[in-house]
């Protein structure tokens, strides 16, 4: 409940102050508009070649698109730059201030920094997971909605506990700024269901880095594609990731204290 | 080296007594500290690439005592200047007590809590502001940071706007709080952190250097802002910094740790009895000074004025020939500096040198 109270007066103060500058509004729309035209051209190109991608239909791989906006969006909403000032925090020192808090050190962490234009990805993600259900046709009923929504939800905990796992890294070394750029660059892959890839690249990108159950198995989970036992494993990493994320968070917290040593 | 501390308690509750105070504000201590102890272990290495690589696979690490068995009790509404050169240890034992570091061993009670726990209900009634770190927001203004503060500590509406008012009026914050903190001054910023800092009006307030890189007018006010919070509230506050000014202002007692261990505990005056046998006398007089080394050290000697330090055992005497054998218009007989004396504390062979000459005089 609190936190939800200082996430909305975090992005509230964080939207009245990106409002004095619309150039940014503008710069940040255009990026987020580039990239999606680019997404969408590449599947243009794609669908003017063969009717299937890996068994996946033009409006499945939009539902993709869809997920892979709205994840991405979310995650560069809050987590990422809460999560790199975090970093910044510890390599200041200013980190303190947070442990003097009579709230959650982990939770204030990763709200404390909000980069309000990346609501307009989110919006995109959802326009374009609209427009790839008008398209699917067949009305997605219950069942559909119910696995998307819970695999979206384990999809979003798991990439925000895979990301705090990396930043809580800080409190060992203290210089680690690049180790969520990584992430982002590995989160394009995203963009295309995991199962295109070559065996390697799929394990990794499902273990290693758990791009696969954000955004592939949310999809698949909305045009019925979805395993009874990729659901179960979703769900399952879902609920041990954060549980995962929140031991080790703890094991930095006491060696930053020095109660570790 | 001689306790002091037991004659110090009682110094302290005089002072109290002549602040107006009854019988019943003596209550148990806000903190508590028992044997404080805080050792690093901070890695060892030659230099050279050679020796970096050897580091790589075994990890040669020295124990380094930050913080060595201290002891000391706070009493409610006190304000106790923490004084030390850097790296003397002051800010470990804050950190400590502000519940950010963990001790090696020994006992802290503030406010019937341990500081570490960082149990939400402590957390609540205390604040750390550190000078050379700043928490507002940078980007953000001021009033907006405040906000955030207020969610955090969930401090009822009235209740804030009452205390944000306050604290506006006596810092006349009014013109910067639509500011961002990028564009304030380093005093502004300072009075802007200060007062973000006690919004949630904490009992126990931890100041690490809170005036540090000020103007002197800036100094002023952010002393004569903390002296006050302290009275209209209550608070216990615990301060360290290396302006004596601030301390002289602010302070009744002072602690002064010195590699880690205590080396006094008790009123400001005290401090300077105890590590200075001597007394400074100024005079004024006419004509040209003539051989003052007999009176004892010559400080400063021009016509018509001169300075001479001596010892405090032979100040009367020294100040009855000086009044006989010259024609002296002004005469006064000073303690020196405190800035000399915590020198002097510092200096570890001259402070040897004051016990021993405490030990001749006495």
């Amino acid at each position: 409940m609190r936190t939800l109270r200082l996430l909305w007066v975090h992005l509230r103060l964080g939207a009245l102050n990106e409002l004095q500058y619309r150039g940014n509004l503008v710069a940040q729309m255009l990026q987020s508009l580039i990239s999606l035209a680019a997404s969408l051209l590449g599947l243009g190109i794609v669908f003017s070649k063969t009717d299937a991608l890996g068994g996946w239909g033009p409006y499945e791989l939009l539902a993709i698109l869809g997920v892979y906006f709205l994840v991405g969006g979310i995650s560069q909403l809050v987590v990422q730059p809460s999560l790199s000032r975090f970093m910044e925090d510890i390599r200041l020192g200013a980190f303190d201030f947070t442990l003097t808090k009579p709230v959650d050190a982990q939770m204030l962490a990763s709200i404390k920094q909000i980069e309000v234009w990346k609501l307009v990805d989110v919006a995109i993600g959802a326009g374009v997971l609209g427009v790839a259900l008008a398209g699917l046709g067949e009305g997605v009923g219950p069942a559909r909605a119910a696995a998307f929504g819970l695999t979206l939800l384990a999809g979003v905990a798991i990439v925000y506990s895979f990301l705090l796992l990396l930043a809580t890294c800080a409190f060992w070394f203290v210089r680690v700024d690049n180790i969520l750029v990584i992430f982002q660059s590995m989160y394009e892959a995203g963009r295309w269901p995991i199962g295109i890839y070559p065996p390697w690249l799929r394990l990794s990108l499902t273990f290693l880095v758990p791009i696969g159950f954000a955004i592939t198995v949310p999809a698949s989970g909305l045009v019925g594609r979805l395993s009874g036992d990729t659901l179960a494993l979703a769900v399952a990493l879902g609920v041990a990731l954060p549980l995962v994320a929140r031991w080790f968070w703890r094991r930095g917290l006491r060696r930053y204290s020095g109660a570790s040593a | 080296m001689l306790d002091l501390r037991a004659a110090d308690v009682n110094s302290a509750s005089i002072a109290r007594f002549t602040l107006g105070r009854t019988m019943d504000d003596i209550r148990r201590p806000v903190i508590c500290v028992r044997d404080l102890h805080k050792a690093y272990s901070v890695p060892e290495r030659e230099a050279g690439l050679a020796a970096s690589l050897r580091s790589l696979w075994r990890r040669q690490t020295r124990e380094v005592t930050a913080v060595e068995r201290i002891s000391f009790d706070v009493a409610p509404g006190e304000i106790v200047g923490f004084l030390g050169p850097n790296g003397a240890g002051k800010t470990t034992t804050l950190k400590m007590l502000a519940g950010l570091l963990h001790p090696t061993s020994g006992e802290v009670d503030v406010l019937g809590f341990t500081p570490w726990r960082r149990e939400p209900a402590y957390l609540r009634q205390m604040t750390l502001v550190m000078g050379q770190r700043n928490q507002l927001v940078w980007d953000i203004p001021v009033a907006d940071s405040y906000e955030l503060n207020r969610v955090i500590y969930a401090i009822p509406d009235d209740q804030y706007r009452r205390t944000l008012d306050e604290l506006a009026d006596l810092l006349e914050l009014d013109p910067l709080l639509t500011k961002p903190v990028r564009n304030l001054s380093l005093g502004e910023r300072m009075k802007c952190e200060l007062a973000g800092a006690l919004l949630h009006r904490p009992r126990v307030l931890f100041l690490d250097e809170p005036t540090l890189g000020l103007d002197v007018t800036a100094q002023r006010r952010i002393r004569a802002f903390i002296a006050d919070y302290a009275t209209r509230h209550d608070a216990t506050v615990l301060l360290t910094s290396h302006y004596m000014a601030d301390v002289e202002a602010l302070a009744e007692r002072v602690i002064v740790i010195h590699h880690g261990a205590l080396r006094f505990d008790g009123p400001l005056d005290g401090l300077i009895e105890r590590f200075s046998p001597f007394k400074t006398l100024t005079l004024d007089f006419e004509g040209a000074p003539g051989d003052l080394g007999r009176f004892g050290e010559v400080i400063e000697a021009a016509d018509g004025h001169a300075v001479v330090r001596v010892r405090k055992a032979d100040a009367a005497a020294a100040t009855a020939r000086l009044l006989a054998e010259l024609p002296v218009i002004d005469l006064s007989v000073a303690d020196p500096p405190v800035d000399e004396v915590i020198d002097r504390v510092f200096s570890d062979e001259a402070a040897g040198a004051a016990d021993e000459a405490i030990e001749v005089a006495s």
